[in-house]
Formats: structure tokens, sequence, C-alpha cells
């Protein structure tokens, strides 16, 4: 048991850099500092979009209230948190069982292999706690306060919240077991994890899709009249859902009213979560460390005679495209660093047309509708600028294009390219992914709107101008403060600070710009409006490149001290 | 071709110089040594003349280029391979090479012929289609090698480079190493394997706790000690 408890212990050690933040605190108090700065201010940072969420469920909760359904608001809420689980999870499993390098120096050592996967697990269960306190506590809070429960339904609540990442996480951990022991896979392993996280989203949609066709026709518009189909048919929709999650049925039963049975439930909740647990510990004993140990096998290229080497060698390119093209396949072949970099471009889009196709506006409507945008060009205009903005900012490419380095970032700061190279370089791949999601959207919408070629034309260049700072914005922050001991690529990106920062600051930023060009346009005069919208986007921009391109070569210097 | 001034460097804590007031010069066509205990401040040194640490003082000078003046200029006078290069794992051998070739502006017949040239002599000519990830220390080491020969540099910095590679390819590179010099460039690197600073080095400076102790040919090192003796025996005399 204590060697668990030291394991876990070193697994979310290694996985937040703890050791690394104490040493820092004794031996170098700048950067401690720092840290410490981060560590405050995200959560703060996260407060306002906690807040919404609460504010979001009450008022749900109250909708319920009103037309005598509060008996469907648990079930969601325990739908909603599970999915997400899952979903994030994926990522965290994959990365800490199959990604990351300590297995090499634990195999060696005498620890029986199920306190190894017991230990993983539990270091991953760690965050999704964390993750599920804030999702699905205040679920429990409002329901509890709401129906004015007593201490029964703390007690009873307290275990279910306890089972919930636990049961979804260990068979997803089961099944990926399976999954990546099969040989089919071996050498193929990055292109799984992709494919896997795609299955998730793929999950996701499915859930939604079905969702929304539920809603009936759609000529009902107004969302009271959506809501009312929604819920009179919620026998159907959670009976669906649940048997896919048939514990969902379990939790309500215990907790939406409490009684003797309501013991009964949680007990074979929990039943239940054991036996998965056992399941994944008993597959895992079995399957996990033998597909570590055959080794990560990478799929080679085949021979190249000399003449297919001088001809690879022939075209000489600019030191910003050498750089653009390494930072490019560095993120397109690392899996984790594509699906947090370029995965958006491709399911936003793809949310839109869904939605697109699946509410059906009648005609007589989406010809109100296209009247209406006909008559002010102006928000419509930007209203699409902020939605390409969102690909450039949200991507966070140019936050971790130093940290994705990591510890072969030397060479980067070794190799003589000017600063100028190095900022048109990396900021060219963020603006090609961001222009791949625009070009996306183009499609997802044009089959709804026509938008005209002269629309297209504005939005685009002032969506890709108006990012322009944000994407330098990012390239600073991780010029200051990169990631680089990273053991496990997923590191670079999740535990990096800059890129929450240049996504709320970024947020911040876009909200503002598009809020008063977009009065200015609208009140004033539409020109005036897109004038200072370019302004504004072209003056920060230039301000970002001067910055960098000065201080990048020392901030160089500073990388490992 | 290469001259430090009087450079120190202390790490987070301020009272113990990695690096203290190191001063020496490589000439042009001089294989230079440099040796010294764990711990001693050799990566520390090169790191600072490779442009990956900044010193807290001194000065360093790469073929008639200060490296704090005019780091772009001063980059490209060099090219260093580090004790245990870290590559990028998912490019391929040849994509990387291209990469130098191309952030040094090696115009393209040179860089055919010398990474054709290098990878015959480093045997790892079938390799490159794969990704870096695939291959073992060794064969990372060799690339990094090629990859650092591409522009023909004027000053070669290696750090250990003899850990890791077979006795046919730390033959290779010595024999690399003695022509580079031979054409009037200069090669600095450092070593724990005394032999073979004794063999092909044309000069060797010792360091201990950061200082330089010793730095001469061997013959004056020799003379200094006042013994006839091996490096090795001097260097554990010294170092003591
Ligand atoms: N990143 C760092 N942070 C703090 N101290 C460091 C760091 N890197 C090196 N040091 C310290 O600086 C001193 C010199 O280290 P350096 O790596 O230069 O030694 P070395 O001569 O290369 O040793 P070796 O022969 O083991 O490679 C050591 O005392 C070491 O502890
Ligand atoms: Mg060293």
């Amino acid at each position: 048991m204590k060697e668990i408890i030291n394991l876990t212990k070193l697994f979310i050690n290694e996985s937040l850099g703890f050791s690394l933040f104490f040493y820092n605190r004794k031996f170098n108090k700048k950067e401690y500092y720092k840290q410490l700065f981060t560590l405050i201010i995200v959560p703060v940072a996260l407060i306002p979009a906690f807040f919404m969420y609460v504010s979001l469920m009450s008022a749900t909760y109250f909708g319920l209230t009103m037309i005598n359904q509060t008996s469907v608001f648990l079930s969601i809420g325990y739908i909603m948190a599970t999915v997400l689980i899952i979903v994030f999870g994926v990522m965290y499993i994959l990365s800490e069982f199959y990604f990351s390098d300590n297995m090499e120096e634990l195999i060696p050592l005498p620890i029986s292999p199920r306190k190894l996967i017991i230990s993983k697990f539990l270091s991953i269960l760690v965050f999704e706690y964390i993750f599920a306190a804030f999702i699905f506590l205040p679920i429990l809070i409002i329901y509890g306060v709401g129906q004015g429960m007593g201490l029964f339904y703390v007690l009873l609540s307290f275990f279910v919240f306890v089972t919930i990442p636990v049961l979804p996480l260990s068979l997803m951990t089961a099944l990926i077991m399976l999954i990546m022991q099969s040989t089919s896979l071996k050498g193929r392993k990055d292109m799984l994890q992709i494919i896997f996280v795609f299955i998730g989203i793929a999950v996701i949609f499915g859930v939604q899709i079905w969702f929304t066709s539920q809603l009936g026709n759609g000529d009902e518009a107004d969302f009271q009249r959506i809501m009312n189909t929604l819920l009179t048919n919620n026998e159907g929709l959670l009976n669906m859902i649940g048997f896919a999650m048939p514990t969902s049925f379990l939790m309500a039963w215990a907790l939406n009213k409490i009684t003797l049975m309501s013991f009964v439930w949680v007990i074979a909740l929990l039943g239940i979560t054991f036996l998965a647990c056992a399941l994944m510990v008993a597959i895992g004993e079995r399957v996990y460390i033998k597909s570590i140990v055959s080794g990560k096998i990478m799929k080679k290229g085949k021979r190249l005679s000399s003449d297919e080497r001088s001809k690879a060698l022939i075209k000489k390119s600019h030191g910003a495209m050498a750089v653009f093209t390494m930072d490019l396949r560095l993120l397109l072949r690392t899996p984790v660093y594509f699906f947090n970099n370029v995965s958006v471009v491709i399911i936003a889009p793809l949310c839109v047309w869904i939605s697109f196709s699946f509410i059906q506006i009648p005609p007589e409507d989406l010809q109100g509708m296209q009247d209406f945008f006909r008559e002010m060009p102006v928000l419509v205009n930007f209203l699409l600028i902020a939605f390409f903005i969102f690909f450039g900012g949200t991507s966070a490419t140019t936050a971790t294009t130093f940290s994705r380095e990591g510890k072969a970032s030397w060479l980067t700061r070794m190799i003589p390219v000017t600063a100028k190279d190095q900022i048109m370089g990396r900021t060219g791949v963020a603006i090609l992914i961001q222009s791949l999601g625009i070009l996306f959207t183009i499609i997802a919408v044009q089959s709804i709107f026509p938008l005209a070629l002269s629309t297209l034309l504005l939005t685009i260049i002032l969506g890709i101008l108006g990012s322009l700072p944000i994407l330098l914005f990012g390239l600073f922050m991780d010029m200051n403060r990169p990631l680089l001991n990273w053991d496990n690529p997923q590191k670079a990106i999740k535990n990096n600070m800059n890129v929450v920062i240049t996504l709320f600051v970024g947020m911040a930023y876009t909200g503002l710009l598009i809020g008063v060009s977009g009065l200015l346009g609208y009140f004033v005069n539409s020109i005036l409006g897109y004038g200072v919208f370019v302004l504004i986007s072209a003056i920060l921009s230039f301000v970002f490149y001067k910055v960098i391109n000065e201080r990048l070569e020392s901030e160089f210097l500073n990388f490992e001290s | 071709m290469l001259k430090l001034e009087q450079v120190s460097k202390t790490y987070g804590n301020k009272n113990e110089k990695a690096v203290d007031d190191v001063s020496f010069e490589v000439n042009a066509g001089e294989i230079f040594g440099f040796v010294g205990p764990n711990g001693a401040g050799k990566t520390t040194t090169i790191k600072m003349i490779v442009s990956l640490l900044a010193p807290n003082s001194g000065k360093i000078i790469i073929n008639g280029i200060d490296n704090q003046e005019n780091i772009l200029e001063a980059k490209k006078q060099f090219s260093y391979v580090p004790d245990s290069p870290e590559l990028f794992e998912k490019i391929k051998g040849l994509e990387y090479l291209k990469f130098m070739a191309d952030v040094y502006q090696v115009p393209t017949a040179a860089r055919q012929e010398r990474i054709e040239k290098y990878l015959d002599i480093f045997e790892i000519k079938d390799a490159v289609n794969d990704p870096i990830g695939s291959f073992s220390h060794g064969m990372k080491q060799k690339l990094a090698l090629v990859g650092a020969l591409i522009h023909d540099p004027q000053v070669f910095i290696l750090d250990e480079p003899m850990v890791g590679l077979d006795p046919k390819a730390s033959f290779e590179l010595k024999k690399i190493m003695r022509d580079h010099c031979d054409r009037g460039r200069s090669v600095f690197f450092s070593t724990h394997v005394l032999d073979v600073a004794e063999k092909i080095c044309d000069r060797i400076a010792i360091i201990k706790k950061g200082k330089i102790i010793e730095v001469g040919t061997m013959a004056e090192i020799r003379e200094k000690a006042g013994s006839q003796e091996s490096l090795e025996n001097i260097f554990l005399e010294l170092t003591e």
C-alpha cells in the first residue's frame, strides 16, 4: 500500500514538476516567483468561467422546476460529467500509460506490475477528481439545496461522487490497454492516438446529433418550446443514453429521492465501480507490461539510393522556410500537438456544419434571416471575423512553439537563423492552421448562407490580421518562459501556462477589439469600424514584432538558466 | 580563431562559480583539448561559446567576431555537437540534414557532396530515411556530426565526442578532426579520454572547479609538471 502511494506521488510529481518548483524555491528565486504567480493567476482567471457554469446550471434547475421535471437534472449532470471525463481522460490515459518514459526505468525494479498499474491509474484519477469536482459537485449541491435534502443525501451523494471518475476511466483504460496490445497496431502508435481521440469526439457528436434529432423537426424555433419537447420526451432520451451508461439509472434512483432503497443502489454503484477497477487491473496485468516491453517501435522508411538522397537535397530553402517546415512537421507528426493545435480547425467547422444540417430551418425563416443579415452586413462581417480570429487565438500554436521542441531546442538556439526568420516561420505555421480553419468554416457556411466574394475577402483578411497580435503575443510568452524540460510531449502543452495566458489575453483582446470596432462600424460608419480594427491590429502586431525581433537572440541565452 | 577572455558564469547559486575567470586561445590549424573532472565546468564553457548560455562576465571571440555583440555572425563561424545530442525524434535523418544545410545556406553541390561523404564515413546511409527517434544513441551522435560538418565550419566544437561512438567511428572522427585543422581551421573538444587528448591534441587546457589550472602543448605541460609521465598521471596529480 505504501509503495502504491509513493509511486502515485512520484507520477503526480512528475507530471506537475513539483520537484523543480521546490528546487527553484531554494535556488532560483526568480523562476520560483514566476511559477508561483501562474499558480495563483490561473485559478483566478478560471473563476468567471466557473461562475458562468454554476449560474447556467442553476438556471437549468429552475427551468426544470417550472415544468416539474427536476428528476432529470441529476441524470443530465451525471451523463455530462461522464462524457467529459472520458473525452479528457483518453489523453491522460494514453500519455500516462503509453507515452511517458518513466516505465523504462520502473520495469527493471522489483515492483509488481499490479502496483505500477494501480499507481498510474490513481495519478490520473487525482486530476479527474478535481475536474469532476468542478463539473459535478455544483450539480449535486444545486439539486440538494433545491430539494431541501438532508444529511443522508450528503452522505450518499459523496459516495456517488467518489465513483464518478473511477468507473468510466477504468473501463476506458481497460479498453485502451486491449487495443494497444494488438499486434497489428505496433509501430503505429502515433496514428492510433489520434484515432482514439477522434473516436471519443465522434461519441460526443453522436450524442449531440441524436440529441438534436430528438428535438423534432426544428420548426419550433423558440427555446422554450424546444426545452418542452426535450423534456416531455425525456423518458426516451434519458433511457437511450442511460442504456449506454446504465449506472446513471442507479445514480438517479439513489439520489432523486432518498429512501431506504437509495442505500442499496449506492452500494450497487460502489460494487460495479469496484468490479470495473478489478477488471482493468486484471487486464492490465495480462497485457500492459508485455506491450510496453515489446518496445516503442517506430515505423522506418525505405532505403534511399544515392540519387534519391541527392534529389532530396537539391532545393535550397530560405531560413524562414526551413523553420516553418520543421515546426509544421513536428506539429503534424506528434499526435499530442496535432490534437491540441490542429484538430480544432477541423472540429469547429464540423460543429457548424452539423448544427446547420440538423436544425432544419424552414425556407421562409431562412429567407428572413438572410434578409436580416443583408441589412446589417457590418455585424455579420464582424461576427465572421471574430470566428476566424478564434482559430488563430485558440490553437495557441505560437504559445508553445519553443516548448514543443523540448530538449532538442538547443539546435534552434545554436543555428544562425535571424530573429525575423524565426518569427516568420513560426507565426507562418499558426497562420496556415488558422487559414485551414477559415477555409473549412467557409465551406460549412457556404451551403446555408452563400457569402459574396467581397465579404469573404474582407473577413478573411481582417480575421488573419486581427489574430496576428495574439499569435505574436503567444510567441512573446513562449520566448520568455518556454517549458523545455519534459519527457512526454503532453506536458509541453498541458503543463504550459503560456497556453492559458495566451488564451485568456487573446479572448479578452478579441472581445474588446471586435466590440469597439463593431460598435463604431454599426453606429457611426462601417469604414471607420474596419479602419479602427485594421489600425489597432497593425500597430499591436508591429509593436510585438519589434519587441520579439529585438529580444529573441538574447532570450535564447536564458532558456537554460 | 577562438579566444576566451576572463569568462565567468554562475548558475542560480551566487556563491559558486561554475566557470571562473577562464581565458585561453585556440589558434588556427589547432586541435585543442579541454579536460577536467566531472562538474569542472567544461560543458558550461562550451555552451557559452556556442551561444546557449550567456556569460556573467568576459568576452568570447570566434574567428574575430564577439559572440555577444554579433551573435548571428558568430554562430556562422562554428558548429557544435553536444555530449548527447537530443534531436527532433519525429524528423527523418535526411530532413534534419537538409534543415542544417538550409539554415547555414550551403550551396546545393556542396551539401550533396559533403552529406554523401560523411554519411558514407559514418555508415548511416541506410538509416537516413528513418525518423531520428528510431536511431540508436551512437547513430544520433553520428547524424549530429554529419549535420555539423555540412557547412565546413571555421571552428568545430564538440563536447565529449568519443563517448558512444564505435571504434571505427571514433577513428574516422579523429581523422576528420585532423583533416579539418590541416585546412587551417580549428577543433575544440572536451574529453575524458586522456589517451586521445594526448595523442591528437596540439594543445590542451585542464580545468578544475571552474578554473583553468594548466594550458599548453603536451611538452609544455610535462615540463611544468617536471615529469615525463603520461597526461593521465599528470592529470591525476593536478586535479587531486
Ligand atoms: N543547469 C544548471 N543549473 C545549475 N547548476 C549547473 C547547471 N549545469 C551545470 N551546473 C553546475 O555547474 C558546474 C559545472 O558543470 P558542467 O556541466 O559544466 O561540468 P562538466 O565539466 O561538463 O562535467 P562532466 O565531465 O560531468 O560533463 C557543476 O558544478 C554543475 O553542478
Ligand atoms: Mg559535460
